[in-house]
């Protein structure tokens, strides 16, 4: 899980300025999404090759560190990765390499290939997106794309919270360090640090719930009820919207055409590798 | 738990975000009969809470350290596993598009999994064996339960993409499930008896009792 406290260094990056951050929320927020569809649902390793030397592109026009967006990616890997360090190993196909019960076989290893750079791709967009894009603007675009009513509300609300709860967090465990406390500490009994962890739990449980009652007052004072909307303001795309939503889309149906008609003289590149 | 991007193949995504979408609605009108108009703020700061929660460190034996997942616990709280499907659902969507954890594709498989899967075997197990056992111990055999039904849910569902064989997904996504899910239960079991005692009233199971005795 990715530790929240790193939403407020994510929130200041994403204030930034360069072509990418300006451009608007909703063309950023299509277009990681389509290219994360792209990237999972391709077959070949060319189509996300390619994508991904465009994202590389983009984090350049957009003047994020190449080495801090590695490193969130990296940082991001673990789950998916230890499902991938598998694959070559467990899928039957022409054995590679063995070594008595072990066998790598080139179904399982091209998969993992194939595995590995689509979850890269979509990593990478997603740096992309939440680095140029504050959290406020990606749901704002999803009220304006139209999402349901309560849901786009609670997610506003909620996104609104999450840096109250940040702080909130980073406050217990300041003071819990500062009193020397550590969940691996061995000076204490284990049952003992498990309660401590389980009361800070409860108490921000309780804590968001008292804060959840006293905001629903405050909106109430203000003249909230069940039939308020959240006011949207109307902004329309620039031509550099337009420029970039369909370089994505040329971008992804000529690679479509080359994969189709080419993919035999791309060797490797093209072949379908997927066992699904 | 989170299933990123790429593992599931188009058609069975398409499938989770249906089963997504019926329990979304589902859970609004739930939400509607029940929560009054509190509802809406109450839900979404609630959800920033669980949120922090997620991202907190819990311990585990061996030095390794792993997060809550929580929803057996909103479900218990609310005595309706619709709730945890509304906040879950901005949960991970906000994980996925902003922390990249666990995939966008993936989001209905990853909300079946945490939310609805977890979230009715942790209440209705709750629900069942409240009567024998006891409050307490049949909350956190709940949450017990919950942890490794969502990581069987997790691994069968990536048996049927071909993904991950099935006997090596549930030896060891459910093994380890099994252990954390001890941990999960017993911080379930905490902060349900630290809410009794400081807040009672936010505890549905509790508000019969509360009104009854006004």
């Amino acid at each position: 899980m990715a530790d929240i406290t790193k939403a407020l260094n994510l929130d200041e990056l994403a204030s930034k300025d360069s072509p990418i951050h300006r451009l608007d929320g909703r063309i950023k927020l299509i277009s990681t999404v389509f290219i994360i569809v792209i990237a999972a649902f391709s077959n070949n390793i060319f189509i996300p090759i390619i994508l991904e030397i465009f994202l590389l592109i983009i984090i350049k026009i957009a003047k994020l560190s190449y080495i801090d967006s590695f490193k969130r990616i990296a940082l991001l890997l673990p789950f998916g990765g230890a499902i991938i360090i598998f694959q070559p190993f467990i899928h039957p196909g022409n054995i590679l390499w063995s070594y008595s019960w072990i066998k790598i076989t080139d179904t399982g290893l091209n998969w993992a290939i194939l595995l590995i750079t689509r979850m890269i791709v979509s990593l990478t967009s997603i740096v992309i997106l939440s680095s140029t894009s504050p959290m406020q603007q990606i749901v704002a675009s999803f009220r304006r794309l139209k999402m349901p009513k309560d849901l786009a509300m609670i997610l506003s609300i909620m996104v609104r919270f999450l840096f109250v709860f940040i702080d909130e967090l980073a406050a217990i465990r300041k003071s819990q360090k500062s009193r020397n406390f550590h969940i691996h500490s061995k000076l204490t009994p284990y049952k003992w640090r498990i309660k401590q962890v389980g009361y800070s739990i409860a108490m921000m449980f309780v804590k968001s719930y008292e804060q959840g009652e006293r905001v629903y007052k405050s909106m109430i004072s203000r003249g909230f009820s069940d039939k308020s909307d959240l006011f949207n303001e109307k902004t329309s795309l620039e031509k550099s919207d337009y420029i970039y939503i369909s370089t994505i889309i040329i971008l992804v149906i000529i690679l479509q055409i080359i994969i189709i008609k080419y993919s035999n003289q791309l060797g490797y590149f093209g072949e379908n590798l997927s066992i699904n | 738990m989170h299933i990123p991007d790429g593992f599931i193949p188009f058609w069975q995504c398409a499938i989770y975000y249906i089963i997504l979408i019926i329990g979304l609605y589902f859970a609004s009108k739930w939400a509607r009969e029940n929560l009054d108009e509190k509802r809406i703020p109450l839900l979404a700061v609630l959800a920033a809470g669980i949120f922090a929660i997620m991202s907190m460190n819990m311990p585990i034996p061996f030095g390794t350290s792993g997060h809550m997942v929580g929803g057996a616990l909103v479900a218990i709280i609310f005595c309706a596993p619709e709730a945890a499907i509304l906040v879950f659902t901005v949960v991970l969507l906000i994980q996925a598009l902003v922390f990249g954890d666990g995939g966008i594709t993936a989001l209905g498989a990853n909300v079946l999994n945490m939310a609805i899967i977890g979230g009715c075997t942790g209440l209705y197990t709750f629900k069942a064996l409240k009567g024998k056992l006891g409050i307490y111990a049949s909350a956190g055999i709940g949450a017990w339960l919950a942890t490794v039904v969502a990581a069987l849910a997790c691994a069968i569902e990536m048996a049927i993409a071909g993904t991950f064989p099935l006997t090596v997904g549930i030896a060891s996504m459910v093994t380890y499930h099994i252990f954390i899910g001890i941990i999960e239960a017993v911080l379930t079991v905490i902060v349900l008896m630290a809410l009794d005692k400081f807040r009672p009233d936010l505890l549905i199971w509790n508000k019969n009792r509360i009104e009854g005795g006004e």
